[in-house]
């Protein structure tokens, strides 16, 4: 399996840095429990808990029928007896099948106790397009979980990050969505070596990626890579220089990077992979518009997903999702306001 | 009623084999006396709720628990202080009656105050919510007792989890899940249950099956002969109790509860019951068009009080003045009076209320924190 460090190189993937994050923390704390589908004895449908319940056991990696609901309910339940949980979803899309025990019953847990409950559960699982997945293998859903109060939601696209978040979900105490970009897992030209010492990435600031004087990428996941190509693509060919924030976290915004970035550029595009209607790029847009307008000299604009589901076929899926070239005309459009 | 286990697969000893005795069999004159108590405690806190809501005192939606109240009450009485509940809306009681044999006014017992209940159900800072959300969705973690939502079955997942962690951890308590007989339906009461029979944990699911899901009857909402049935999909045991005496509550759980103590996994105890009023107060002249008079007549027929009256009597606990003193059953909540309690019940709930009425309302602010731990 591809967890398994290449021969030769102490670059780390994407899906590597996860299985890092996951075995360390397990060994660091007695009391974090893995419960998810296949994840104890296949080592997850794509690897990333391999290895985790031969190290530390069946009390420790539970195998979970095919029940999301009862995933996320269990976890909450072992964390409101002092449990930490990390719950995968097999792929994120099937995290609508345990939606009622994410949003009313863990998201609400601390508030409705005023305090006295804390539910240190992370709900992780592979996400995004690109992959030929089609409808329900390819879901970037993040925006139900934003529009919930009480979740934080995470989305890394380095393994660096995907490493440091993890940990730093697994420690937050609060419970976590934690999106994973499955098109990353094995991709080799962003493996990179990892720190040997124990490291966490905060939730809550983004990072950029390319600096810029001309217009602002904001963005988070898989477009983090199209955004940098893009920019490419517009200095080369246009002479315009765009800087890209990865945002990382959703909730909380980093909105001071954004808006120092701003200072600087005065155009902003917001990229996702979600459909644009009530989407959390909107939700950036807003922010923007209510707390920076005097920054701007042009209006912000999205790409994001068509208002459609994620077709199968290449050419139907290429046509609804955000890419370089649909990012590139957008950068064109503000760059020339 | 039914009052006969219907077990399934993996049976456990049957108390009633004529040769082990019954757990109620073993108790003690002083500890039924104190369930005919615990009835009498249930009742007036119901009874005196519908007064104050109906004086215009209290906000929010009153579920009823009349009539109910053997099951409330004979359900946790036997618990070891740590084992966990999760009462629902019709349970109101439960929270105050947790671990009461260690007495009510015991601060050490795992059980919360009737002033806790009492400014939850004021919407007052004294609530161990603070009045977030409401009526019975709060709960105790250090008491053991798991916050419910309005999803039902929503707690069976938790309860699960909570069991999991014990487990684990090598303590052997007992959780105890409260749902009605309409929630059986919902997916996660399937999903739970399924997941707790598959790790064998120690959840006990008690069915309130009161034979009304708000509107809809039992007959559509489950298609077994017994709720209690479903257990068999699990191949874990399924007991049917008459949810208005509460020796058999108690009987039936506590067999459940010795089951899960020993290891052997969940069940579920399926009482049958009936609902004296409506869904809330605010369906209670609904409900009275909905249900045939008749139905209702019948269903009320047993008062849990008169029941355990009944048995006390034979029993020889009660006798003389006492057996016919404080004639609390078989009366509505506008009809029944604080001379139909026993003055030490009547008591208890006017400390908890004088608590509530005292307690300052949660200040605005509080309303956007705790979203998050910091």
């Amino acid at each position: 399996m591809a967890v398994a460090q290449q021969v030769g190189t102490v670059k780390k993937n994407y899906l590597q840095a996860l299985n890092e994050a996951l075995r360390e923390e397990m060994a660091r704390n007695e009391d974090l429990l893995l419960l998810g589908e296949d994840i104890g004895i296949l080592g997850g449908a794509f690897g990333v808990t391999e290895g985790l319940q031969e190290e530390f056991g069946g009390h420790r990696v539970y195998d979970m029928p095919i029940s999301e609901a009862a995933i996320v309910g269990v976890a909450v339940g072992a964390a409101l007896n002092g449990k930490t949980v990390m719950a995968e979803m097999q792929f994120i899309d099937f995290i609508s099948c345990g939606f009622d025990q994410i949003v009313n019953m863990m998201a609400t847990y601390h508030y409705r106790t005023a305090g006295e409950v804390n539910i240190p559960v992370v709900v992780r699982g592979p996400a995004g397009g690109y992959g030929g997945g089609a409808l329900y293998h390819s879901q970037m859903n993040e925006a139900w979980f934003c529009h919930s109060p009480g979740l934080k939601v995470v989305c890394p696209s380095t393994p660096y990050d995907a490493k440091g978040l993890m940990k730093a979900a697994l420690r937050d105490g609060n419970p976590v969505i934690f999106y994973e970009i499955k098109e990353l897992y094995r991709l080799n030209s962003i493996a990179e070596e990892l720190p040997e010492e124990d490291y966490t990435v905060p939730l809550g600031k983004a990072a950029i990626r390319r600096s810029g004087k001309d217009l602002t990428f904001v963005t988070y996941g898989n477009n983090v890579y199209h955004c940098l190509e893009a920019a490419e693509v517009l200095f080369k060919e246009h002479g315009i220089d765009a800087e890209v924030i990865d945002i990382r976290s959703l909730v909380p915004l980093d909105e001071e990077t954004i808006y120092t970035s701003l200072g600087k550029t005065n155009r902003v595009v917001v990229v996702n992979e979600a459909p644009m209607t009530c989407g959390f790029a909107g939700e950036i847009v807003a922010r923007i518009t209510n707390n920076a307008f005097d920054l701007l000299d042009a209006p912000p604009l999205r790409v994001t997903r068509l208002d459609t589901p994620v077709p199968w076929a290449k050419p139907l899926e290429s046509f609804v999702l955000p890419g370089v070239d649909k990012i590139v005309a957008a950068g064109l459009r503000v760059a020339r306001f | 009623m039914p009052t006969s286990s219907a077990q399934t697969s993996e049976k456990p000893k049957s108390s009633a084999n004529g040769v082990a005795k019954r757990p109620s069999e073993l108790l003690t004159k002083e500890q039924c006396l104190e369930l005919f108590q615990h009835l009498y405690l249930a009742r007036y806190f119901d009874v005196r709720l519908i007064k104050e809501k109906k004086r215009g005192r209290l906000r929010g939606t009153l579920y009823s628990s009349h009539n109910q109240e053997a099951v409330i009450v004979g359900s946790i009485y036997g618990l070891q202080p740590n084992d966990w509940i999760s009462p629902i809306h019709r349970d109101m009681p439960m929270f105050f009656l947790k671990d009461a044999r260690n007495g009510l006014r015991n601060p050490n017992r795992m059980g919360m105050t009737i002033e806790e209940i009492c400014a939850q159900v004021w919407c007052k800072a004294g609530s161990p919510g603070r009045a977030r959300d409401n009526w019975s969705h709060i709960g105790s973690q250090s008491k053991h007792i798991i916050h419910s939502t309005s999803m039902l079955a929503g707690t069976i997942p938790a309860a699960a989890g909570v069991a999991l962690a014990d487990k684990i951890n090598g303590v052997n308590n007992v959780v105890l899940t409260f749902n009605g007989e309409g929630s059986t339906a919902q997916g996660v009461f399937h999903e739970a249950i399924n997941f707790a029979a598959v790790r064998k944990l120690p959840v006990v699911t008690v069915v309130e099956n009161n034979m009304w899901a708000y509107g809809t009857p039992v007959e559509l909402e489950c298609p077994t002969e017994d709720v209690a049935d479903r257990a068999k999909g699990y191949g874990i045991p399924g007991f049917v109790a008459n949810g208005q005496d509460v020796f058999d509550v108690y009987d039936k759980v506590m067999e459940a509860v010795e089951w899960a103590r020993a290891g052997n996994g969940p069940s579920i105890v399926e009482c049958k019951t009936f609902r004296a009023y409506g869904h809330g107060d605010h369906d209670d002249d609904r409900a009275a068009k909905y249900r045939d008079p008749k139905e209702v007549a019948q269903g009320r027929a047993n008062d849990p009080i008169a029941v355990c009256r009944k048995r006390l009597i034979d029993l020889g606990y009660l006798t003389g003045d006492a057996a016919t003193q404080y004639v609390a059953e078989n009366k509505g909540a506008g009809e029944v009076t604080n001379e139909d309690f026993p003055p030490e019940v009547v008591e208890y709930m006017n400390e908890g209320i004088e608590f509530a009425m005292n307690s300052p309302l949660p200040e605005a602010e509080e309303g956007g924190m705790w979203v998050f731990k910091e």
